[in-house]
């Protein structure tokens, strides 16, 4: 599902990653370790098309995204759901219409996307917040609407930085609960995170980063 | 797949769509009323400086063309011609087909016509004595006829006709006419480019507050699959929405103006009449011109994103 060739990335000198080789197999959980600056959003970044490595190649869903055309990247991106640790959502539209948004932008119909937004409203467990705005819910409650719009289209692989930076223990457990129950489905989800919680809840491969480079010893706890 | 054509989807779809678009073009005008307003302001001045010269170069054009229609050519005859010459020289302008109609004026016509414009000037004929003014056909051309370069052929060709001593006609006033509104259509273009020029840039001012101010839900946009021209097209709706309002709102202006212009005219009495003559635009000219402001705010609008897509693809 996502395969990296010895990918390299600088910023003004500095290496982000280094090197890196990995492949992420269809419907794995994984998990990317290490400390900020480690990378590891780099990488992410560069799975959707956001910046493109100085070497090496980049396989998404069969895609070479080193070499795809800046027109083809928002088809990419609609296969590959993201959450971020600041959730991004756009404050002056409804829960609705922020989980609505991907189908949208795709031309889906109205009865579809009335449809589809319920289901994964439900899926995440806030179908009861659907009109409220952003800044009227919890954190927990913000992420999960994160997440809602991230799985709504039915994506392939779902990408998540840090998603469980601003929670607190308890929420963070129901946050990486939802993750396990979207992998089960089917979807390849890919979780990096500094938080050492969030790799005793999710038992799973990890790979761990230290300044751009992804360390020898590749855990694989299952 | 990947990468594919953007779904082309039911036409429920397509309408959904198309709504968000509008709305969000919507959403951007009203969260930022006062730029919006003050765009659509600055737009329309500049566009109604545009138009004034236009509605001089419209009405100026006019005029000229009522000159052309309306011109008289004075065919002075010979002081010793005999009658029979006379009449041999009205047969032959006959015949002419430029010619659509001809007026005789005897010598003392021409005398008491004098007497009759001019009461106060007559007693300067008394002193010579004899009638010094000679008789002349008045003609006028065909329509046909009636271009300046037609006239002035004409006009040539029958000073060369025994018995004619003199072929006279207003040609050099309409031609300082011509000369004056080709001058004014070329001032009327250099502003109209410079200040169109103007219009665009404050749109596109507009714009880029709008983008800049909105920049996190573009961001987001883009990470959620959005194609550049889904992101691209509620902006340019807005450029063109601003565009086509600051046009409507010139001609306004312009008709306001014009009217009061013709008003002042008609109060004052001066140039009495030719308040009558002068016209606005045709609704065809007026629904170009909201056409054209659209272009311009179009045009800016995509200056804009150009400048910011390229710093956020």
């Amino acid at each position: 599902m996502i395969q990296l060739i010895h990918v390299s990335k600088q910023y003004d000198q500095r290496p982000a990653l280094s090197d890196v080789t990995l492949e992420i197999g269809k419907g794995e959980f994984v998990l990317l370790m290490g400390p900020s600056g480690a990378g590891k959003s780099t990488l992410l970044r560069m799975l959707i098309g956001a910046e493109r490595p100085d070497e090496g190649q980049i396989f998404v869903h069969q895609k070479n995204v080193t070499t795809l055309k800046p027109s083809d990247i928002p088809y990419l991106r609609r296969k590959v759901g993201t959450v971020f640790q600041d959730f991004r959502l756009l404050p002056k539209k409804s829960v609705f219409d922020n989980v609505a948004l991907p189908l949208l932008v795709q031309g889906v119909s109205s009865a579809d996307i009335r449809r589809k937004v319920t289901e994964a409203l439900r899926a995440v467990g806030v179908e009861h917040k659907r009109d409220q705005l952003p800044a009227g819910l919890s954190t927990g409650e913000q992420q999960r609407v994160c997440i809602a719009r991230a799985i709504v289209n039915g994506p392939v692989v779902l990408l998540a930085d840090e998603p469980t930076g601003n929670l607190d223990p308890a929420l963070t457990s129901e946050i990486i609960e939802l993750f396990k129950l979207i992998n089960a489905r089917g979807t390849t989800v890919v979780v990096a995170t500094h938080d050492p919680l969030v790799m005793e809840q999710v038992n799973r491969r990890v790979f761990t980063w230290s300044q751009g480079r992804l360390l020898p010893e590749q855990r694989v706890l299952v | 797949m990947v990468t594919g054509p953007v779904a082309a989807g039911t036409a429920g779809a397509g309408v959904m769509t198309l709504s968000y678009l509008l709305r969000e073009s919507w959403v951007n005008m009203r969260t930022n009323r006062t730029t919006t307003m003050v765009a659509i302001l600055t737009t329309a001045f500049t566009l109604a400086c545009v138009g004034i010269f236009l509605l001089l170069y419209v009405n100026l054009r006019a005029a000229a063309g009522w000159l052309q229609d309306d011109i008289k050519i004075m065919v002075y005859l010979d002081e010793r011609l005999a009658s029979d010459s006379v009449a041999e020289v009205e047969q032959q302008l006959r015949g002419d087909r430029a010619v659509a109609s001809l007026l005789f004026i005897s010598k003392e016509q021409a005398l008491g016509e004098f007497k009759a414009q001019f009461p106060s000037e007559s007693h300067l004929l008394e002193g010579l004595g004899q009638n010094p003014l000679p008789a002349s056909f008045v003609v006028a051309l065909s329509p046909s006829f009636r271009s300046p370069d037609a006239v002035k052929r004409w006009a040539e060709r029958v000073r060369q006709v025994a018995g004619v001593s003199k072929v006279d006609y207003n040609q050099d006033w309409i031609d300082a006419l011509a000369t004056v509104i080709r001058s004014i259509e070329l001032v009327a273009i250099g502003i109209g480019v410079i200040l169109s020029a103007a219009a665009v840039t404050i749109i596109a001012n507009t714009i880029r507050l709008t983008l800049f101010a909105r920049r996190d839900e573009i961001a987001i946009l883009r990470l959620i699959g959005a194609t550049t021209s889904f992101i691209r097209i509620p902006y340019l709706l807005e450029g063109a929405v601003l565009g086509a309002l600051g046009s409507t709102l010139s001609l306004v202006m312009l008709k306001f103006m014009y009217e009061l212009f013709r008003q002042q005219m008609r109060t004052t009495g001066r140039f009495a009449g030719l308040d009558n003559l002068m016209a606005f635009f045709p609704p065809s000219v007026c629904l170009a011109l909201v056409a054209v402001g659209m272009g311009l705010g179009f045009a800016g609008s995509f200056v804009s994103i150009r400048r910011f897509g390229e710093a956020k693809a």
